[in-house]
């Protein structure tokens, strides 16, 4: 197992934001963690990745316990991330967000950058490769030197991707990638997510709304819902899941709203 | 030519420059106020450049400067005065020099990162505004502690007696009171110049000063790249201290005319003239701070120049009332906010005097963005080595040449 929850809750004062939830992600899958507007799956991604500690529960990647672990080394360890918001580092160049993301690659230190050592440039040398070959990927190999700001909406999300990438990552995990895309945008994101996987033997966690996506790349989905787990099962069986209709279109209501309509009609005649 | 080769004739110039400057100086000003100024704009630049690692580069607001200014100069001045009474005192010479200035500019720089340290590692650790008031209260705490020390009879205990040995609000004058030696040249000062602003650049263009530079613009998104934001941050901010530290050393030991270390040159007004050159001369830009440093200095000082004039002077007899000090800071107030208005980023914004060494060839021009990622990475990759070759320009900086297919990096 790649990932692995075990009873993981997250309160926020008296709100508790995710309640006991369990899920394994299998090696070198693509899982879906889905969910009605404020569900938690947003925490859920903050919680693995460090920046909320959970307070009960485990999470465990590869193995080892990411509780004691601060943001920047669970990263190191290969548990790269995007944002539902976008966060690029703004003034830097396209190039450099890029090369940011080479802590845990890169072997100068602060000493052989201030006497710029033959090996300083050695090591830039490979960064800014490995950087600009992970652009050409993404298409963004035009824009490297350009403000990553002034990128457009999706070569910005693009770039944040490339900029996961960058670190090597055994997971990735893919806050609403698809959140502002069109059909067709969305029809390539599917294929990009499986292109990841297959040629980087990622395991890909996405939390998506857009079901054209969930549906059509998730192995396995995750639904939660006020926090809790409400369904789990691949996308056939969560689809045909009756709780999780429930939570995204409301209770079935069969007998009452008839006549209470009939009883409104009435008094109006 | 290859780079080790230029790299030894640069330094060889530079020394050479410094060199001619220790004693060439007099010669190229003659007037010994401008000398002194421009010795004093030097040790402003440091002072700068070392403030904009903190300020500029990792964006952490510190405003007490001048508290590490000061450590540093308490330190260099009592060291390099101990080191002057070992070498049997007498005029400082500059073959003496070689002797007292690095030791004493290694403690000033040591004992500031020490404090910088110590104050960095708390208030660091949060996110937010915090280091602005804990650097504010250091620096204050630093200068009252000395300025209040009682000094002469009244000394009691042995903490007592070290703060009174520096001299309270009268100043520190060395170990017997005849005046910190000035060793302080215009060798050492220009040389930690030179040396200031090297480490300055090379710090900005690593990857060191990339994460930094990331960290500014995102915390939880440097986070999530593997930058660990407290580290980079204390890092930088001891750097800083350091610095700073370093240019307190000189300030002690230099030719200013002035043999004393008073606790009033590091009062606020002076971390907020080190912040202007930083703003002023374009927060996280090395060559920004150089110009900052010098454009602060001078201004303040033709300001008060300017105060000597015929007509301002007829203007004071006619209007008695009229405060001409006052009137100095309305004047210096409104060229900053002038210029704040013309350039809100700093005359340089992040960029550089210079351009960096590896300017790359302008690439043919970027259409619109397609909308759509009609063609996935897969696609794109499989096109690659298909791709004719002479979609690259000539003289396409190497990196761009040597340019491996998407699959293949791995």
């Amino acid at each position: 197992m790649s990932l692995d929850l075990q009873r993981v809750t997250k309160r926020f004062g008296g709100l508790r934001a995710v309640g006991g939830v369990s899920f394994s992600v299998p090696d070198r899958s693509i899982f879906g963690l889905i969910g009605p507007n404020g569900a938690g799956k947003t925490t859920v991604f903050n919680l693995i990745t460090g920046v909320y500690k959970h307070d009960e529960g485990s999470i465990r990647f590869g193995g080892t316990d990411l509780a004691p672990l601060r943001p920047s080394q669970i990263a190191r360890l290969g548990v790269a991330r995007t944002f539902q918001n976008i966060r690029l580092f703004g003034q830097l160049t396209v190039l450099e967000n890029v090369l940011v993301a080479c802590e845990n690659l890169r072997r100068s230190t602060l000493t052989s950058a201030l006497l710029r050592s033959p090996f300083f440039y050695k090591d830039e040398q490979e960064m800014t490769e490995r950087a600009l070959s992970l652009l050409s990927v993404f298409k963004l190999e035009e824009m490297a030197d350009e403000i990553s700001t002034s990128l457009s909406y999706g070569n910005q999300r693009r770039l944040e991707i490339a900029r996961a990438m960058m670190l090597k990552p055994k997971l990735l995990l893919l806050d609403e990638p698809a959140a502002g895309m069109n059909y067709g945008e969305a029809e390539g994101l599917k294929q990009q997510i499986r292109w990841l996987r297959d040629t980087f033997d990622i395991t890909v966690v996405l939390v998506e709304h857009n079901m054209q996506v969930v549906m059509g790349v998730c192995e396995e989905i995750h639904v939660l819902d006020h926090g809790e787990t409400i369904s789990h099962g691949t996308p056939e069986a969560v689809r045909r899941d009756p709780k999780v209709l429930a939570a995204y279109l409301g209770e079935e209501v069969e007998d009452e709203a008839r006549p209470a309509a009939a009883a409104a009609a009435e008094e109006r005649a | 030519m290859p780079r080790p080769l230029k790299r030894v004739i640069t330094a060889l110039v530079l020394l050479g420059v410094v060199v001619a400057l220790e004693f060439g100086f007099e010669t190229v000003m003659p007037d010994a106020a401008w000398r002194q100024l421009a010795l004093f704009a030097m040790v402003n630049v440091i002072a700068a450049l070392s403030l904009n690692v903190i300020n500029g580069m990792a964006g952490q607001f510190s405003i007490g400067h001048a508290g590490f200014v000061g450590i540093g100069a308490y330190t260099g001045a009592i060291v390099s005065g101990n080191l002057h009474q070992q070498l049997g005192g007498g005029d400082p010479l500059f073959g003496n020099s070689f002797l007292v200035m690095p030791p004493a500019l290694l403690a000033s720089g040591l004992v500031a990162a020490l404090f910088g340290l110590v104050v960095g590692l708390p208030s660091l650790r949060l996110r937010g505004d915090y280091l602005a008031i804990v650097t504010l209260g250091f620096a204050e705490i630093f200068r009252l502690t000395i300025a209040t020390a009682t000094t002469g009879a009244a000394e009691q205990g042995t903490v007592g007696r070290l703060l009174g040995a520096l001299g309270g609000q009268i100043g520190y004058a060395g170990p017997d009171d005849t005046g910190v030696p000035q060793y302080g040249g215009p060798f050492w000062i220009f040389g930690a110049v030179v040396l200031a602003t090297l480490i300055a650049w090379r710090l900005k263009f690593s990857g060191w000063g990339r994460a930094l530079r990331a960290l500014r613009e995102d915390e939880i998104a440097s986070a999530a790249v593997g930058v660990d934001p407290t580290r980079y941050k204390v890092t930088s901010f001891v750097i800083s201290a350091a610095g700073g530290g370093i240019a307190g050393g000189l300030l002690a030991s230099m030719r200013d005319g002035n043999p004393t270390i008073q606790p009033d040159q590091f009062t606020f007004s002076y971390s907020f003239d080190a912040i202007t050159m930083v703003i002023l001369g374009g927060s996280g830009s090395v060559t920004g701070s150089i110009v900052g440093g010098v454009l602060v200095t001078f201004t303040v000082k033709l300001i008060e120049q300017l105060q000597g004039l015929d007509s301002v002077l007829a203007l004071k007899a006619a209007y008695p009332a009229l405060d001409l000090n006052a009137l100095r800071m309305v004047l210096y107030a409104s060229i900053l906010i002038g210029l704040m208005i013309l350039r809100p980023e700093g005359l340089f914004g992040e960029r550089e005097l210079f351009g960096r060494r590896v300017v790359r060839a302008k690439r043919p021009p970027v259409g619109p963005a397609e909308p759509v990622p009609a063609t996935t990475g897969a696609e794109a990759a499989a096109e690659r080595p298909g791709a004719p070759p002479e979609e690259q320009p000539p003289g396409t900086a190497v990196e761009h040449e040597v340019k491996p297919t998407g699959r293949e990096f791995e």
